[in-house]
């Protein structure tokens, strides 16, 4: 063990901590400052550490570049969260939230063991409800209250797996859990299985997924949208690499065909742009889950690509979402880029982005997609994503053309958008135009990041 | 770097036009129109210093991307691409002089898509890394759907997604190929070059030459794959009917021109039976069906899927005649039909109708309009002496070789382009006027805009020699698998 492997971890830890306790003073902004720092600080000390040596942060965390490709992609998503968070009397507590979410990620991230894995897990999860809860809407209770019933339900199916998984193999790290052909261990994976499932939203365990897009805040569904989707990504990959992968490989095939088609049918005729948010992220969750069920040398490496790239796309396209209040209906997308230039083009590009239209990034995460299930020679799985995708198209279009076309009514003037926004819409934009065209930097980090 | 500034100047072009948007009145025009003049004259810098000596190329570049994963950065220029990048910067003009009246939102971004929409073609017809030729196969498609939703007509934004869902998803078959094609081989590459050197095995590459196939004959389009076109066309401003015939439907043609006989020279013998078939079965298909429309643009764009299917056969059809003339009415078709979208859209503008039984009397209103008109109608009809006459002509004395079943279906097709042409003539310019309203006769601008594509015409048709050099090498490489 080491001071520098758990320093990120300490970094958050920390900003939570000092962000919970300036709270209730008066300067709830200073909240959100310290938690920027601590999570600056963290993603900032693994992105200068990415190339080190690989070693174990402590026996239930590993501190390799994996788990720093994951940690730094957790900050730097929570960072943009707490960008686009509004910050009113009744939210001072939502930095210091932001902050332990991350922390949980980053646990997840670094997992190598099953006590970490449930660890982290719970500490993102929790933090979530309360992030879901917080407008204190009808809705946001709604969504908080689905999300943390279906969430103890996916805990609880966890735990179950891990448990069986203990009495099949004899052990708690994943580096236990070689496969095997025994029934019990088979059920205890797709227990395991289906608790991860919950929190990466893959159908049948998607029902919160929506909800919670149109009733929560827009900074807590990056976090849920973005922040816990990596982490989770990652314990896949992780999982997958020191269990050899088989027992796994199965159940998330199924599900990710599953969830392509549930999520590109459901969104098809959504006009809220929320929901359409929602159901999409059900597809792209499917979209992974099916590059690691097909299995194959590129698969890490290329569901790593595919979460960084989905990151951007889909915080461009949240933005809008705090500008214009919570309910954005296709009609009210219209005019957007005359309102609001900037943000305009962001959400424009971000949804090109999501609907893996070159010259966007998500066309590369498109590309590499489709050539780690051809090269796993995983060809009904192709179909799917072959399918899931072109449904997309006709979703995505409705929404990216829509801010070009005229208002049907008189729009009102737009409230002037704090100078943080501008700046995640640049940076959003920036890396979803400039990795779409040059994408080496972001695929040379997830092909080492897998090696 | 002469091959990347054909499509790099006008992707610069396009944000230019945005940034000097409102700077002066029509600022972003002309932005547009010095980036063409300046792919033009790269290009023809380019030309004038001839071929190497594989006979072929006029310009290659070969520098790496990303080396990991096998993509580099290699562009080839020959006569057939040089003349088609010829074609899409003139075009991109054209678009720019066809869209100048009127007042228009966005000006800026109008003109961006125009160049870009130019970058992505241009980008298409000098890419030989596969992969990069499916980035700038998809990138076509964005600047495309903008022109269409925004500055279209009545239902523009239905149409709009139906041309984008249905050139996705033909896309993806490019896609798929591509990569599986790419992993077959020992180290990973997408080099055209590299990849054409490699046994593939019969039945892989009939699979992968449907997958290429897919995205090529959705874009051609030929039936069954063509629903998306007649609303889109009808649909797209004047500048993006000009753009969508001249150039995209060119880049479908230019994908079954140049790739299969290069990559799956086995396979694109065994299927160039069901090429000429289904090119027989759209030329006719599509001709009946343009007799039967009211809407002149649809007319128009019925016609362009008779053609395309035309081409279709050519470049099925294995023997030089047959090749030489789909290169020929490729070209030959986008003078015409961007002419005839260009003519119909200002009537359009003018009259605020484009319905052959409300249009009439033409000839005495706007006589120069009528000039114009009715040199593409002798185009549209395949008239001995433009350029359109020689690409068919060559198609159908190539299918006599092959079989003449096809070439007397591709006569039929040519009567029965006689009967939509005329239909088009007589509805818009005898008759009496429907209506008493003044029309204003072709302006300047207008004017050499369409005597140009006019010129064209009539100079490929009549001198085609010209067109015949500068494509031959490529249509002699079409050539090698059928070993003549």
């Amino acid at each position: 063990m080491s001071a520098a492997s758990i320093a990120p971890l300490v970094a958050m830890g920390l900003a939570a901590v000092a962000a919970m306790l300036l709270a209730p003073s008066a300067h709830a902004a200073a909240a959100r400052a310290v938690a920027a720092l601590g999570l600056a600080v963290a993603t900032g000390f693994v992105v200068l550490r990415f190339g080190a040596p690989e070693r174990l942060a402590t026996e239930l965390l590993a501190d390799d570049p994996l788990a720093r490709f994951g940690i730094a992609l957790t900050g730097l998503s929570a960072l943009a969260a707490l960008a686009i968070t509004r910050i009113g009397a009744s939210a001072r507590e939502v930095p210091a939230l932001i902050a332990i979410a991350a922390l949980g990620g980053a646990l997840v991230c670094g997992a190598r063991h099953s006590g970490a894995l449930f660890l982290g897990l719970e500490v993102m999860g929790l933090s979530l409800v309360a992030l879901f809860a917080f407008p204190l809407t009808q809705r946001a209770l709604e969504a908080a209250y689905k999300y943390f019933i279906l969430g103890a339900a996916g805990a609880a199916a966890l735990l179950f797996g891990v448990a069986i998984l203990y009495a099949a193999a004899g052990g708690l790290a994943f580096t236990d859990w070689r496969s095997s052909a025994d029934g019990l261990f088979a059920l205890g994976a797709a227990l395991l299985l289906a608790g991860l499932a919950f929190k990466f939203a893959l159908a049948p365990f998607h029902m919160w997924g929506p909800d919670v897009f149109e009733g929560a805040s827009p900074s807590a569904v990056v976090i849920a949208g973005v922040t816990a989707k990596v982490a989770v990504a990652v314990a896949l990959v992780r999982l997958a690499q020191e269990t050899g992968g088989a027992s796994l490989q199965a159940g998330l095939a199924g599900l990710g065909a599953a969830s392509i088609l549930v999520g590109n049918l459901f969104a098809l005729r959504q006009t809220s742009l929320a929901r359409m948010l929602g159901y999409s992220s059900i597809a792209h969750s499917g979209y992974v889950a099916a590059i690691l069920g097909a299995g194959g040398t590129e698969a890490g490496a290329a569901a790593l690509f595919y979460v960084a790239s989905y990151a951007p796309a889909l915080t461009a396209a949240l933005i809008i979402l705090t500008l214009e209040g919570g309910d954005v209906r296709l009609e009210n997308v219209r005019g957007l880029f005359r309102r609001r230039p900037l943000e305009g083009a962001a959400f424009a590009l971000g949804v090109i982005s999501l609907a893996g239209l070159p010259p966007a990034v998500g066309f590369i995460g498109k590309l590499y997609l489709f050539s780690a299930l051809i090269e796993a020679e995983a060809w009904r799985l192709l179909a799917v994503a072959a399918v899931g995708s072109g449904l997309g198209v006709y979703y995505y279009a409705r929404f990216f053309g829509a801010p070009f076309l005229p208002c049907k009514e008189a729009p009102s003037t737009p409230q002037a958008a704090p100078r943080r926004h501008a700046g995640l819409a640049i940076t959003c934009l920036f890396l979803v135009a400039v990795l779409g065209v040059y994408p080496m930097p972001l695929l040379e980090a997830a092909v080492f990041a897998t090696r | 770097m002469g091959l990347i500034a054909l499509f790099m100047l006008p992707f610069l072009g396009g944000i230019a036009a945005m940034a000097v948007e409102g700077r002066r009145p029509g600022a972003e025009r002309w932005a547009a129109i010095a980036t063409m003049i300046g792919v033009l004259i790269v290009l023809a810098a380019m030309w004038a210093g001839g071929v190497d000596e594989s006979g072929q190329w006029i310009a290659r570049h070969q520098s790496d991307w990303a080396p990991a994963v096998g993509v580099s950065l290699t562009f080839a220029l020959d006569g057939l691409s040089a003349a088609l990048v010829a074609l899409s910067a003139g075009l991109g003009i054209v678009a720019v002089v066809a869209s100048w009246s009127g007042e228009r939102r966005w000006s800026g971004l109008f003109h961006l898509c125009i160049c870009w929409t130019v970058a992505a073609t241009n980008g298409v017809f000098v890419a030989f890394d596969l992969l990069i030729f499916a980035f700038f196969w998809e990138a076509m498609l964005v600047p495309s759907f903008l022109l269409i939703a925004i500055w279209g007509y009545e239902d523009r934004e239905a149409a709009a997604i139906k041309f984008l869902i249905f050139n996705a998803v033909g896309g993806l078959g490019l896609l798929a190929a591509v990569f599986a094609l790419a992993a077959m081989a020992d180290t990973v590459t997408f080099n055209a070059f590299e990849l054409a050197e490699m046994e593939i095995g019969p039945r892989a590459e009939v699979w992968l030459l449907l997958g290429f196939a897919l995205a090529f004959l959705v874009k051609l389009p030929t039936p069954p794959f063509h629903a998306w076109l007649p609303d889109a066309h009808t649909e797209a401003p004047t500048a993006g009917s000009i753009l969508l015939a001249g150039l995209l439907l060119k880049a479908g043609a230019y994908g079954l021109f140049r790739f299969p006989p290069m990559l799956f020279p086995d396979a694109t013998v065994a299927l160039s039976g069901w090429g000429m078939a289904l090119g027989a079965f759209g030329t006719i298909y599509a001709g009946l069906l343009a007799c039967e429309q009211n809407d002149a643009k649809r007319l128009i764009a019925y016609t362009s899927i008779a053609h395309m299917s035309i081409v279709l056969m050519g470049v099925s059809g294995g023997v030089y005649f047959a090749l030489l003339g789909a290169g020929v009415e490729m070209i030959a078709h986008a003078f015409s039909a961007s002419a005839l979208f260009f003519l119909m859209g200002s009537l359009q503008h003018r009259t605020g109708t484009r319905d052959l039984r409300a249009l009439g009397g033409l000839q005495r209103r706007a006589p120069r309009f009528a000039a114009a008109f009715s040199i593409f109608f002798a185009a549209a009809l395949a008239m001995p002496g433009t350029a359109n006459f020689l690409g068919e002509a060559l198609v159908i004395t190539g299918m006599f070789q092959v079989n003449w079943i096809f070439a007397a279906i591709a006569l039929i097709s040519l009567v029965i382009s006689v009967v939509y042409a005329t239909r088009l003539l007589k509805g818009i310019m005898f008759g009496e006027p429907k209506s008493t309203a003044e029309i204003d006769d072709l302006n300047w601008r207008e004017t050499i805009a369409i005597f140009t594509l006019g010129f064209g015409t009539l100079i490929f048709g009549l001198l085609p020699q010209i067109l015949a050099g500068a494509i031959g090498p490529a249509v002699d490489a079409a050539l090698a698998p059928f070993g003549k």
